[in-house]
């Protein structure tokens, strides 16, 4: 079992030490006879001058995806909020709403999702990419369920000493309900990073692209630069296996939870 | 604490219409668009023209549409049961072992974060003519495989990358569903002197449909919206037999500039996807109790 965990991440550690391997030994040795950074030098510097800018590239997709998170975070919170611990008709109505919201799958509305952010003039934007994604039924739904498990004690103490009610979503609730914050920022981000369909839509600007769309345009125009297309894979990868290791034991408890 | 109470639904209020308003543009537009779309023909540019169920009648005359509709048939009976059967077979080795479970159950998972994009061009170089995987064939058999080159053997290659990234997680589902039966069920059996097959079938199987259900419906589910794979590694080929309902609704709205039949196509797509699997709920699905 343990060699088959191997195996299974062996695809993995092919295309890091490939990666580094020089261009002429990338299918033929397992082992490099030696290693080389030309590769990553290609991205980081030769690609700006191919007008494939990658390092904007990885930072677009920071950028994105940090916004788009924090965003998700903040009024999934809040609404939750408002649903969860709110005593009225209109909380339930919306809750209801929400989940029948999530049994519409998503590419339904990718074509008139388009077709509204060519009407707002947004094609080639940032915002192209950020605006749709700014709220969550999802995450909106988690947060619900989490805060319904908070006790009214905490609201009421945090009352008494006077704190309003913006203050207490952000002080009491949110870090009361931190494994499920984690929840919802480790999906969201790991799903804004790799979304693919919807920035290959609407984004045609090399500059403004986030990485994976660009690795795969530079893919398809430059698939014989077997190393820096390996490279900028590597590039891709390694924040989300990063934040899914950070956060590894979030990973396990949202499985868990969104099995309910 | 009247006024109280009153204060926090204005409060609520305000935050519920900051989500409906929100909602209202980017659901609820884009939907009223989508029905229309469905109902008319338009380039883009055009003025939008009302041609009723002409989109639907011409969905089931188009020669490429049945065509995509077969290849996700062909998809599903190679992805269902592989995965199916892979990651049961995972939860249960995982269910039995002692050391390591952590670090097997991380790098099952890690490849399930992997992106789509790289994770495409990661395997469409090793499963390459000359790739690594192939060349290992050869030095052991004396032969190589076309992976992605020959029609079926194409979609069975995607469908195993598929299940190289999923199997972690849909393992997970099912080991969790193993954890969840009562151990008392099992010393009961064998008190009865069942063997261990007729445990495995009478008991773990049947208990354990619930999860066996949610890991068939959520494979399904992501065999209609396969898109980046085939996108980056055979483009729709061979002889467009990896093209799938969102790779033909991707050139339709952009490649042959129909932006309504693309949503048609989208339209019916959800609708068969929902509908098979209400069939695999009804005919598969049943109450479980541990009472």
């Amino acid at each position: 079992m343990l060699v088959l965990g191997l195996i299974w991440i062996y695809p993995y550690i092919w295309l890091l030490v490939s990666s580094f391997k020089p261009a002429r030994e990338i299918f033929t040795t397992l082992w490099p006879s030696h290693f080389t950074v030309e590769h990553y030098q290609f991205i980081f510097v030769m690609s700006e001058k191919l007008e494939r800018p990658f390092v904007r590239a990885l930072m677009n997709s920071v950028f994105i995806s940090s916004v788009v998170t924090f965003s998700v975070i903040v009024t999934s919170a809040f609404i939750g909020y408002a649903i969860a611990r709110i005593d009225f008709k209109a909380g339930r109505y919306v809750f209801n709403f929400i989940i029948y919201q999530m049994l519409f799958p998503g590419f339904m509305f990718l074509i008139p999702l388009f077709i509204l952010v060519r009407t707002f003039g947004l094609l080639n934007t940032y915002g192209a990419i950020i605006f749709p994604s700014l709220m969550s039924s999802w995450g909106i739904f988690m947060f619900s369920q989490s805060f319904k498990t908070v006790p009214q004690a905490y609201i009421d103490a945090a009352k008494m000493d006077g704190a309003g009610r913006i203050w207490t979503v952000l002080r009491i609730m949110l870090p009361l309900s931190r494994s499920t914050a984690s929840i919802v920022g480790l999906f969201t981000f790991i799903g804004t990073w790799d979304n693919f369909l919807w920035p290959l839509m609407v984004m045609k600007d090399y500059y403004k692209m986030p990485l994976s769309v660009l690795l795969a345009s530079f893919n398809h125009e430059y698939a014989s630069y077997v190393g820096p297309v390996l490279a900028g894979s590597v590039l891709q990868t390694i924040p989300m296996v990063v934040i899914f290791l950070v956060l590894r034991k979030y990973f396990l408890q949202g499985i868990a939870m969104s099995l309910k | 604490m009247a006024s109280l109470k009153s204060k926090d639904r204005k409060f609520g209020w305000g935050l519920i219409s900051i989500y409906l308003a929100y909602t209202a543009v980017f659901w609820g537009y884009p939907f009223v668009w989508m029905v229309v779309l469905a109902f008319s023909k338009w380039n883009y540019f055009s003025p939008l023209k009302f041609v009723g169920l002409a989109n639907f009648v011409r969905i089931f005359q188009d020669s490429t549409f049945i065509r995509v509709m077969l290849n996700t048939v062909n998809f599903l009976a190679y992805l269902v049961p592989m995965v199916l059967f892979a990651s049961l077979a995972f939860a249960i080795v995982l269910a039995k072992l002692r050391y390591f479970r952590t670090f097997i159950m991380l790098s099952f998972l890690v490849a399930n974060v992997s992106s789509g994009v790289a994770y495409s061009i990661m395997f469409s170089n090793i499963f390459a003519v000359n790739g690594p995987l192939n060349k290992l064939i050869y030095k052991l058999f004396g032969f190589t495989i076309p992976w992605f080159s020959d029609p079926q053997l194409a979609v069975f290659s995607i469908c195993l990358i598929v299940t190289w990234k999923f199997i972690g997680y849909y393992g997970l589902i099912l080991y969790a569903g193993l954890q969840a039966i009562p151990s008392n069920l099992y010393e009961a059996a064998r008190l009865d002197g069942a063997n261990r097959r007729t445990i495995f079938w009478k008991i773990t199987l049947p208990l354990l449909n619930p999860s066996l259900i949610t890991v068939v419906v959520l494979s399904t589910m992501l065999t209609f919206g396969i898109f980046t794979e085939p996108y980056m590694i055979t483009g729709g080929g061979p002889m467009q037999r990896t093209t799938t309902f969102l790779i033909y609704m991707y050139d339709t709205a952009f490649k042959r500039i129909n932006p309504s039949y693309a949503t048609t196509v989208a339209v019916v797509t959800a609708m068969m996807s929902y509908g098979l699997v209400m069939l695999i709920r009804r005919l598969f699905e049943k109450e479980v109790s541990f009472v």
